[in-house]
């Protein structure tokens, strides 16, 4: 089980909700490694993997916002045509639903990082080990 | 065992209390008859004369008074005693139109001291508390009547008026103030504030609070009562009668007891302006039998509500008035509905948001529009947007079998919407703005 932790704040779909956000962020000096923005037309949740969770947290509910932290499995595959749409197939043949999933950049240019939220990470991970599809630690995350 | 202010008063048999009534009443129209041309105007129109008027059974002969007449009557024209007698002056928010300024002689502000000492009393006040008035002091009856009763009482009174509430609860915590009083509003921030200073009831001597100036519901009630360690009291009143104090709680804390021996109760039927038997749910109307500088006969609160004259577990005789359903003014009618904000609360208190929100109403292509923007549960927050949105569809649900009809819900950002530090503004009738 190679399972990331993902922080997910709840803004305000206002300007300069998400900016507010991030300015925390900025400030307390810590590194965003991966972030999506889901929107509905009354607020947004800002989803990112950071160098450092625990402190992450603290200092968003210190400056009240509500904060979320849930497991997500990241993986890494080669940057060619078709392999995103394999680990898909991979995953809904075993019957693994994907909430939502993001892609991120790694140091490699010749892969590509993705995130991808399921209800059931345990098997997820299994399906992936099964497919051969690398995924990634917290440790990897923070080296890159 | 329950403690009286006025004993004498407050247990009186029904009976004397009639014949006290009665006794006041008439020497209170001839009082305004002689002295109020706007009021003799009205009464000659009805044709009605003072000596008509024998005892309360005939009170219903008498015109009514409302808002409107008020603002005509502005600044003088209701004022039944020389200046020279008056001592001091008090006023409404003025927030739906003209303000409305009302008069006291030194006997009236001793009169309302009173009715606001019964109220302390019924509280558990004695001279041995320390009663933080967070009420606003100023124009606003709040702040002033309850300090006027909390010095009739012998409380140690600190008069903080509402805002700065880090300081508020410092001052509660180094002072040890056992009853608070404030706007109910007012006190659930003030209990959200100090969880939020890492403090707990136990940090803090309150035993009661006494809360009024707005409606609130039973929900709210509890969840102050929890957050702050105090019994919660209602008490009621109005600029136009004198300021709180004219109906407070017991401590059974089922409707406010009145003043009757100050203001006579009625309550009628707010179309046809008939008297509706007890029971029934009506518009409040009070005629004022002691007050001299403003005496207001049949005034229409727009208040609307239910009195009961059943036995009292407290021991006090004086008639109960449930509290208010929402004042009519704060009655929104959308899609031919009558909607109060207070549903609208009691459906959040129920369902674990923070009774902060706000209502927007407007029209759009002739079809009303009621929009309700709620803080989200920190505790409930998700990162899957189904999730939050099923929350918002769960709150709308539970607000449609509140109200009978769908509203739309918007969650924000936890604290988000603005703390009232008095009277709280929670809807924005947009409609308003195209007519």
């Amino acid at each position: 089980m190679a399972n990331v932790k993902q922080i997910s704040v709840f803004v305000d779909n206002k300007p300069n909700q998400a900016a507010g956000a991030m300015r925390v962020i900025k400030e307390n000096g810590i590194n965003l490694r991966a972030l999506s923005l889901a929107d509905t037309a009354d607020f947004g949740i800002v989803r990112f993997i950071a160098n450092d969770t625990d402190k992450t947290v603290d200092i968003l509910k210190a400056a009240g916002y509500a904060v979320n932290v849930t497991e997500v499995v990241a993986i890494s595959i080669p940057d060619t045509p078709g392999q995103l749409s394999r680990v898909l197939d991979a995953l809904g043949n075993d019957n693994v639903n994907v909430e939502y999933m993001y892609s991120f950049l790694g140091t490699s240019d010749r892969a590509v990082s993705f995130v991808i939220r399921v209800d059931d990470n345990a098997h997820a991970s299994d399906v992936l080990t099964k497919n051969g599809i690398i995924q990634l630690t917290e440790n990897d995350i923070a080296e890159m | 065992m329950e403690k009286y202010w006025n004993p004498e008063i407050e247990c009186m048999s029904r009976e004397d209390m009639k014949k006290l009534q009665d006794e006041r009443l008439v020497a209170q129209v001839k009082h305004v008859y002689d002295n109020v041309k706007y009021y003799r105007d009205l009464m000659d129109k009805k044709g009605v004369k003072p000596e008509d008027i024998k005892d309360t059974e005939d009170l219903h002969k008498l015109p009514f008074l409302s808002k409107a007449d008020l603002r005509d009557a502005y600044p003088y024209g209701l004022l039944a005693k020389p200046l020279s007698d008056c001592v001091r002056i008090h006023s409404t928010s003025g927030t739906t139109g003209k303000r409305v300024v009302a008069f006291y002689t030194q006997n009236d502000i001793d009169m309302w001291d009173n009715c606001v000492a019964r109220a302390i009393t019924a509280a558990g006040g004695t001279k041995d508390d320390v009663c933080q008035i967070a009420y606003g002091f100023g124009l606003f009856t709040g702040g002033a009547g309850l300090n006027g009763g909390s010095h009739k009482v012998g409380c140690l009174t600190v008069p903080m008026s509402s805002g700065n509430t880090d300081r508020q609860i410092t001052f509660m915590q180094d002072l040890g103030a056992t009853i608070l009083c404030c706007t109910p509003s007012y006190a659930a921030y003030i209990g959200e504030t100090v969880h939020e200073m890492g403090l707990t009831p136990d940090d803090l001597k309150l035993k009661a609070g006494i809360f009024g100036a707005e409606p609130w519901t039973e929900e709210m009630r509890r969840s102050i009562e929890k957050s702050l360690g105090l019994k919660a009291y209602d008490i009621y009143g109005l600029t136009e009668t004198s300021g709180p104090g004219v109906a407070f709680e017991c401590s059974e804390q089922t409707g406010m007891h009145i003043n009757e021996d100050n203001f006579i109760p009625e309550i009628i039927d707010p179309e046809t302006g008939e008297v509706l038997p007890e029971g029934e749910v009506g518009e409040l109307v009070f005629t004022s039998i002691t007050k001299e500088a403003f005496p207001l006969l049949r005034y229409r609160t727009r208040d609307l509500c239910v009195l009961s004259r059943k036995k009292c577990s407290c021991g006090r005789t004086l008639i109960k008035m449930a509290k208010p359903m929402g004042r009519s003014d704060d009655m929104m009618i959308i899609r031919g509905v009558n909607v109060f904000p207070s549903q609208i609360e009691t459906v959040l208190i129920e369902q674990g948001y923070s009774p902060n929100y706000i209502i927007e109403v407007d029209r759009v292509n002739n079809s009303d529009t009621l929009d309700i923007s709620v803080e989200m549960n920190p505790e409930q927050f998700s990162d899957k947007v189904k999730d939050m949105q099923k929350q918002e569809r769960a709150l709308a649900d539970a607000m449609k079998l509140m109200i009978g009809i769908n509203p739309k819900v918007h969650l924000v950002s936890p604290k988000s919407i603005t703390r009232s530090e008095g009277k709280a503004v929670r809807v924005i009738d947009k409609r308003k703005l195209h007519d």
